[in-house]
């Protein structure tokens, strides 16, 4: 983590003096960025180098749905479950993903290719139904584009 | 078209989000005119006068919130535009972010030199990416071409904005919230007193507007507040960026001059319900806002006072369409899940009660019903209405009295039935 | 001042007041667990919602005073929704009442029968979750219990700022938990928040399951751990309810130590050596009077004593800081004269103990040393060449630094291997056996009671010094 220090010291060069406390939350994103996830001695690092205190850093990471302190497969397949999408085959299409991958939500291919997840909304109704892999959202999802996308998770 | 066009103006190509082509528009020529002839004062006098309403989700006159701020009171004023759309149904803020990004950021700048807002954030929902990216290459675009930092327009005028991402957490739409995701802690919303625009972003005076609410600033000082009097209804000046989606053939984001008949948008503009099927529902403005039956959409226009006259609120402009034969039961579900998910657990009400009614229609849908279920269910709304933290309990009461009050023939069926009337049918 | 009406009655109100602080202030009660008159505004239990007309209900934690405001704290409205509170809060709240140590001093029991007392409207199994999960090693939590009212995670954060409990995750599945580097542990404060909780949540490992406390009474007394000398209360076992079916020592042990409030010296908080009394009290006892290790009746050694007394040429004391203004106001009155007298520095910061901060702990671990030093000078305790005869009171001397060859008078509390070598020793009562006071190391005088009788071998000291000055009896 110490290479990314310099960019945290870029960062903290354009925020206005006294936001310390600020870049917890972009520091944990470019963690995950990094590493897929949040280790412990990533909090030792943040916590040295901003002054926060040590609880702040686990309760965001253990408040905010985007942050982990495990990692996970490749791919992170999070499927929206909420009111458009559902009414859009969301469903359907959750359940053609539980059958071909052979996981339920909330778990991990054993290859460590996918994991599954349901999500809330994404705000992209109108594309609905909406998946997000990785940072990508593909929407108007159907079975068809579903498979063709697996096919190229690799 | 959904009458008169303030913010969609211009079609949306590869390109027309850039730099280049905003200015080919007439971009940023507002906010060089306004900085070497308006005073700070105008700006706020303009934005009041026009009657611009917050188009998140509250409604609150936009020129009321500023006014709270003290000029020259000695302290750092911050202005945040609150990009974190989590409203199920809304995705118009995205339209925006994406397609003009420098027209928000103008507004921003107007709306900061009104405000003696010398730092300016856009907090920006973790989730998204593209809009992330769009918006962030406009803020780089508009430092260099002198639009942002010091000296702007050649005048005394400072700004900077910077692009803050969340990191998933519907609760920090709430402006308290924000704040607190903003200050790199968990998004609690906080009581009031104090208002934000006294004590904010680290205890500073603190405006928190809504995407399209700014994107609507630098039309109302161009045009003059008359000008934008003149779009919409009396009660409801302008228009509103709807987010069409559901059981509907053209869903997408359209612009509505406020006052225009609903039937006709969803009919003639949105192609009407898919596969021609009935209209049973629409939740017009998010699903915290009540739902209204079908035949409601007939004798209604889509302006804020309609919709609080008919005990409902336009709200974020999320309108989900619901066809007949839809099982409203299971609608409810998913709305009630969410809530549960996303309250942020703070406070007793809705803490306890999310997690209740949640529990509560997932007994129901798996066919364990009781009677009583529907009175505890208005139980919990009532005392969720009033007495949280911020709206996320209240909210949640809306969507459940909302679907209670209209289709409440139907959540008896199930209990009595222990099956859905419409075959739990949902798409 | 600022006039407000409440229940139609004018209340005189600071304009820097809130409505409920107004409202107690001027004996209304209204309801609250999360509020606390030392801690920030939390706002999140919502029990004290109040109405005022024109505005509808709000929380009066948060409410400012303003002029004129007509605030009702027992409308139909206000109570309806104060039963509403409570269902949630009970919601997923065990009935653990019959295993809950907090039973008999439990806010939401008490607010349920006053305010509430229906049935739950729930049908759906309550929630679960970890009933024994170790906080740290002294506070055990039970996430069952909890209501989230955050009071704990407040007071590391603003008193004693270590800044060590948080909250993780969200809506009914948040819990309260520590940091993870071990600050809790660390925390000299942290018995502080088994106070604070309002309902059963968090409890101490030292006490849990031992007593019920409307078996206990509580005395007041004062911490010895420090020269704060933070008033403590001390609870023991009522008089009605020594049963002779319990193990004595139940019947007269330190059940727990619980801060008594007071604004002049320690607030509403004590540290956590002060919880710890029943380390320093209960240490095995010394109940016989010595003559070089051998058991005698108390009138021998106090005889033995006079007699050595009378005989030395160089007679020198060590006070104990620990004595009471009392004790030490006796032995000037009755010694002072005959003995070459210094102050003893009887405890000193063990091992790992913190020294001082800016909260409640000074340096000094000791009781009473402003009072032994106003009376006996502040000058080191190096005894004069050729002392013959040295009484020593209390602990902290190391007998190997003593003059060889001086006779030893020895008064202690407790068992020690010195109380055999001494040519003579006398048990004396500890500060729970009598009344007192102490002077903290600001000049406030704060007074201790008895919690329990002296064995009758031991001596109060104060009574031993007279008895000691007396003139030697001529021997027939």
């Amino acid at each position: 983590m110490n290479d990314l220090i310099a960019e945290f010291e870029a960062l903290r060069a354009r925020f206005p003096p006294g936001f310390e406390s600020s870049f917890v939350l972009p520091c944990l994103r470019r963690m995950h960025e990094r590493r897929g996830y949040v280790a412990d001695a990533d909090i030792d690092a943040l916590v040295a180098l901003l002054g926060v205190p040590r609880i702040q850093v686990e309760e965001a990471l253990s408040f905010y749905t985007q942050f982990r302190r495990r990692p996970i497969g490749r791919w992170h397949l999070q499927i929206c479950r909420n009111v458009s999408c559902s009414m859009r085959g969301a469903d359907r299409l959750l359940e053609h993903l539980q059958r071909k991958l052979e996981v339920a939500p909330g778990e991990t291919t054993p290859d460590g290719r996918c994991t599954l997840d349901t999500v809330e909304c994404l705000g992209s109704c109108g594309t609905a139904p909406v998946m997000m892999v990785n940072e990508r959202y593909v929407e108007n999802l159907s079975l068809t584009t579903l498979d063709r996308l697996l096919d190229e998770l690799k | 078209m959904a009458g008169q066009q303030l913010l969609m103006t211009f079609p949306v190509t590869a390109t027309s989000h850039g730099l280049a082509e905003y200015r080919a528009r007439g971009g940023y020529t507002v906010l060089e005119d306004a900085l070497h002839t308006r005073t700070p004062q105008e700006i706020t006098q303009a934005v009041t006068a026009a009657g611009l309403q917050g188009r998140g989700g509250a409604l609150f006159p936009t020129g009321r919130k500023w006014a709270v701020v003290v000029p020259g009171d000695g302290q750092p004023h911050y202005l945040v535009a609150n990009a974190d759309e989590g409203e199920p149904g809304t995705f118009k803020d995205r339209w925006i972010l994406e397609n003009a990004p420098h027209l928000l950021l103008e507004g921003m700048l107007l709306s900061a030199y009104a405000l003696e807002a010398r730092h300016c954030f856009i907090y920006i929902r973790g989730e998204f990416d593209l809009p992330y990216r769009r918006v962030a290459a406009a803020v780089e675009e508009a430092y260099e071409a002198g639009w942002l930092g010091e000296h702007i327009g050649g005048t005394g005028f400072a700004c900077d904005i910077l692009v803050y991402r969340g990191a998933g957490a519907y609760v920090a739409g709430e402006a308290s919230g924000l704040l607190s995701s903003l200050e790199g802690k968990k998004s609690y919303p906080r009581n009031r007193p104090p208002r934000l625009t006294v004590r904010g972003l680290y205890q500073r005076p603190t405006v928190v507007n809504n995407v399209e609410s700014l994107s609507n600033v630098a039309g109302i000082v161009a045009h003059g507040a008359a000008a934008f009097r003149a779009v919409g209804t009396q009660k409801s000046p302008g228009t509103r960026l709807i987010s069409v989606s559901g059981h509907i053939n053209r869903p997408g984001v359209y612009e509505v001059e406020l006052g225009f008949p609903w039937r006709k948008f969803l009919e003639e503009d949105c192609g009407g319900v898919l596969g021609g099927r009935p209209l049973k529902a629409v939740v017009p403005g998010g699903i915290s806002s009540k739902v209204l039956t079908g035949a409601e959409t007939e004798t209604l226009r889509l302006s804020h006072e309609d919709l609080w006259s008919a005990g409902s609120t336009l709200g974020s402009g999320g309108m989900i369409v619901v066809a007949e034969g839809t099982c409203m039961v299971r609608l409810l579900q998913i709305m009630l899940r969410f809530y549960h998910h996303e309250s942020c657990g703070q406070c007793t009400p809705c803490r306890d009660g999310t997690g209740w009614m949640h529990r509560i229609i997932d007994r129901i849908v798996a066919g364990d019903g009781r009677p009583e279920d529907i009175e505890r269910l208005y139980y919990i709304a009532k005392y969720n209405d009033g007495t949280t933290i911020c709206g996320l309990g209240d909210a949640a009461g809306f969507a459940a009295s909302g679907m209670l009050d209209k289709f409440r023939d139907e959540f008896d069926y199930y209990i009595a039935h222990k099956r859905s009337r419409c075959e739990g049918r949902i798409e | 001042m600022t006039e407000i009406l409440i229940n139609g009655q004018p209340v005189q109100a600071r304009p820097d007041q809130t409505v409920l602080e107004a409202a107690l202030a001027a004996g209304f009660y209204v309801p609250y667990f999360c509020w606390h008159p030392r801690l920030s505004i939390a706002g999140n239990c919502r029990m004290c919602l109040v109405e005022v007309e024109g505005r509808g209900l709000d929380i009066a934690c948060n409410m400012p005073v303003t002029a004129g405001m007509r605030v009702l704290t027992d409308s139909e409205e206000v109570k309806a929704h104060r039963k509403a509170i409570l269902q949630f809060i009970t919601l997923n709240h065990p009935v653990d009442c019959g295993i809950c140590d907090k039973a008999g001093e439990c806010r939401l029991q008490d607010y349920y029968y006053t305010y509430n007392g229906e049935r739950s409207k729930s049908v759906e199994p309550k929630l679960r979750s970890s009933k024994h999960h170790g906080l740290s090693d002294r506070i055990v939590l039970d996430n069952e219990r909890c209501i989230l009212c955050l009071r704990c995670t407040r007071f590391t954060h603003e008193v004693s700022k270590s800044k060590s409990l948080g909250v993780e995750r969200r809506a009914d599945a948040s819990n309260i938990r520590a940091v993870e580097d071990g600050s809790l542990d660390r925390d000299p404060y942290s018995d502080n928040i088994i106070d604070l909780c309002p309902v059963g949540a968090l409890q101490s490992r030292s006490f849990l399951y031992k007593a019920r406390i409307w078996y206990l009474e509580p005395t007041p007394s004062v911490c010895p751990g420090c020269e704060r000398g933070c008033t403590v209360q001390i609870w023991h076992r009522k008089a009605e309810w020594r049963l002779k079916a319990l193990d004595p020592r139940q019947n007269t042990c330190i059940a727990r130590v619980t801060p008594l409030e007071n604004p002049a010296v320690n607030g509403a908080w004590i540290c956590n050596k002060g919880r710890d009394l029943a380390r320093i009290f209960e240490r095995a006892r010394a109940e016989h009077p010595m003559l070089k290790g051998k058991a005698v009746a108390l009138d021998e050694a106090v005889q033995a004593a006079r007699a050595l007394i009378v005989a030395a040429r160089r007679p020198a004391a060590l006070v104990s800081n620990w004595g009471s203004n009392e004790e030490l106001a006796a032995f000037k009155r009755h010694l002072g004269e005959m003995f070459a007298t210094f102050v003893k520095i009887d405890a000193a910061p063990e091992p790992g103990e913190r020294i001082a901060d800016e909260l409640l702990i000074r340096p000094d671990k000791n009781p009473n040393t402003a009072c032994a030093r106003a009376l006996f000078g502040d000058g080191p305790p190096i005894l004069p060449e050729g002392s013959d005869l040295v009484l020593v009171w209390g602990e902290g001397c190391d007998f190997a630094t003593l003059p060889r060859g001086a006779r030893i008078i020895f008064l202690n509390c407790y068992l020690r291997p010195e109380n055999g070598h001494a040519d003579v020793f006398v048990p004396l009562s500890t500060q729970t056996e009598r009344r007192g006071h102490y002077t903290n190391f600001e000049g406030t005088v704060s007074e201790f009671q008895p919690c329990f009788s002296k064995p009758d071998s031991v001596a109060d000291a104060a009574v031993l010094f007279e008895a000691l000055a007396a003139p030697v009896q001529a021997r027939p």
